[in-house]
């Protein structure tokens, strides 16, 4: 598309005839170029808190943007038992491999649409789906955990369907079911006008206890 | 239009270092937009529907109902202690409450779940504190009747009690393009 566009004059092969493309022409077909390089190169930006040890792996592409926070497991357990957990209900989530993950509709004009049940978890030992809000709250309620304490965990938890307008995020946990230290790639998808897209997480490694050092 | 092209006898190494500052512009193009903060916006909800009335207490026991801000541009947000977003959007909607006439627009942030002791000692925290109504939805029944599915979630209510914009997740509610889309909604319902 980009030599089309490029040489879409160039009739006798005249190497001159770029100069023919207006100068603000040529800087429109090299940005547009440069968009279309980085929306297809979803690559995962990784980064380290220094004070906390706690890592994030973050994505950008095609106007959205996706980051997962490793969630300590001590930390995950002190919030659940502060919202009224009982201990091992608290002790059970924290031990699956969360995060705080953060989707953002950045710069799409139509609304986007994520489903969590499409999302994938990919270990050497192959695909698998996410454990889900839902499948969680089924769980908390045949435990017997308080309304109220499973209010917290409704709200706290990031929600399997939804749609980003311009300029809406979320933010909330998503569990992994892995291991302490366990590492994955996360393949995500989201649609826009019946468009589905796909983009990974690279290299995500699970927290281990009191941050991943 | 032919006064629009550069001349069309241009040296290669012309040609060349126009498209190198092409390359060069488009990189800083792209490197202030990944940078760029996020846009401030208001999502307009489609077909503009009634919203649900409700009737909750504050945390001194004193009941609000939406109903009586008929005539009022309201904004309505649905926020939690515990949430990042919600904590750190709330002195922004303070400073937006404390710019507008209080006659003509009011907020009531909505807490999720939480008790009156939660809610007390977090507010006192924030600079500035919240002044406008913070209400208690125990069970998120009313946040559910709303068809939330996340927070922070802001709905803005009209005059004649029709949600007409919608935000999902946090924002700065004191940016000026977010007080202008605001004064604009209570300049139509004059």
């Amino acid at each position: 598309m980009k030599q089309v566009a490029l040489h879409a004059d160039n009739g006798n092969g005249d190497r001159r005839i770029s100069a023919r493309i207006p100068f603000l022409l040529q800087c429109v077909i090299v940005l547009a170029a440069f968009a279309n390089t980085a929306a297809y190169a979803t690559g995962t930006h990784h980064k380290i808190n220094p004070r906390t040890g706690i890592e994030t792996w973050q994505a950008r592409g095609h106007g959205v943007f996706l980051s997962l926070t490793q969630m300590a497991p001590d930390q995950a357990e002190a919030f659940f038992l502060a919202r009224g957990f009982d201990r091992k209900s608290a002790e059970k989530y924290a031990a699956a491999c969360v995060f705080g993950t953060i989707f953002r509709n950045e710069s799409v004009p139509s609304p986007v649409s994520c489903n969590l049940a499409d999302w994938r978890i990919v270990t050497p030992q192959g695909e698998r789906k996410l454990k889900l809000k839902e499948d969680w709250e089924r769980q908390w309620k045949a435990r017997g955990v308080s309304e109220s304490a499973r209010i917290a965990f409704r709200w706290s938890q990031f929600p399997t369907k939804q749609r980003f307008a311009l300029g809406d995020w979320n933010q909330g946990m998503t569990t992994y079911a892995l291991p302490r230290g366990g590492r994955f790639n996360l393949k995500f998808k989201w649609t826009v006008k019946g468009v589905t897209h796909e983009g990974v997480l690279s290299g995500v490694r699970c927290a281990a206890n009191n941050g991943s050092r | 239009m032919k006064a629009c092209f550069p001349a069309s006898d241009a040296p290669l190494t012309t040609v060349l270092a126009r498209l190198l500052l092409a390359c060069l512009i488009a990189f800083t193009l792209l490197a202030n937009g990944a940078a760029a903060s996020p846009p401030q916006t208001l999502t307009r909800v489609a077909g503009m529907p009634l919203a649900k009335d409700f009737s909750l207490k504050n945390m001194d026991g004193k009941s609000y109902r939406l109903s009586d801000f008929r005539g009022k541009i309201v904004l309505v947000n649905f926020w939690a202690t515990w949430c990042p977003p919600c904590r750190e959007e709330l002195p922004s909607l303070e400073r937006l409450w404390q710019s507008l006439n209080h006659k003509q627009f009011a907020i009531l942030a909505i807490n999720l779940g939480q008790g009156p002791n939660a809610i007390f000692e977090f507010t006192g925290t924030l600079n500035p504190a919240p002044t406008f109504p913070v209400l208690l939805d125990r069970n998120s029944a009313v946040f559910k009747s709303w068809s939330g599915i996340a927070i922070p979630t802001t709905f803005v209510v009209n005059q004649e009690g029709r949600i007409v914009y919608r935000a999902v997740g946090g924002r700065r509610f004191d940016d000026p393009r977010l007080i202008r889309q605001i004064k604009a909604l209570v300049k139509v319902g004059r």
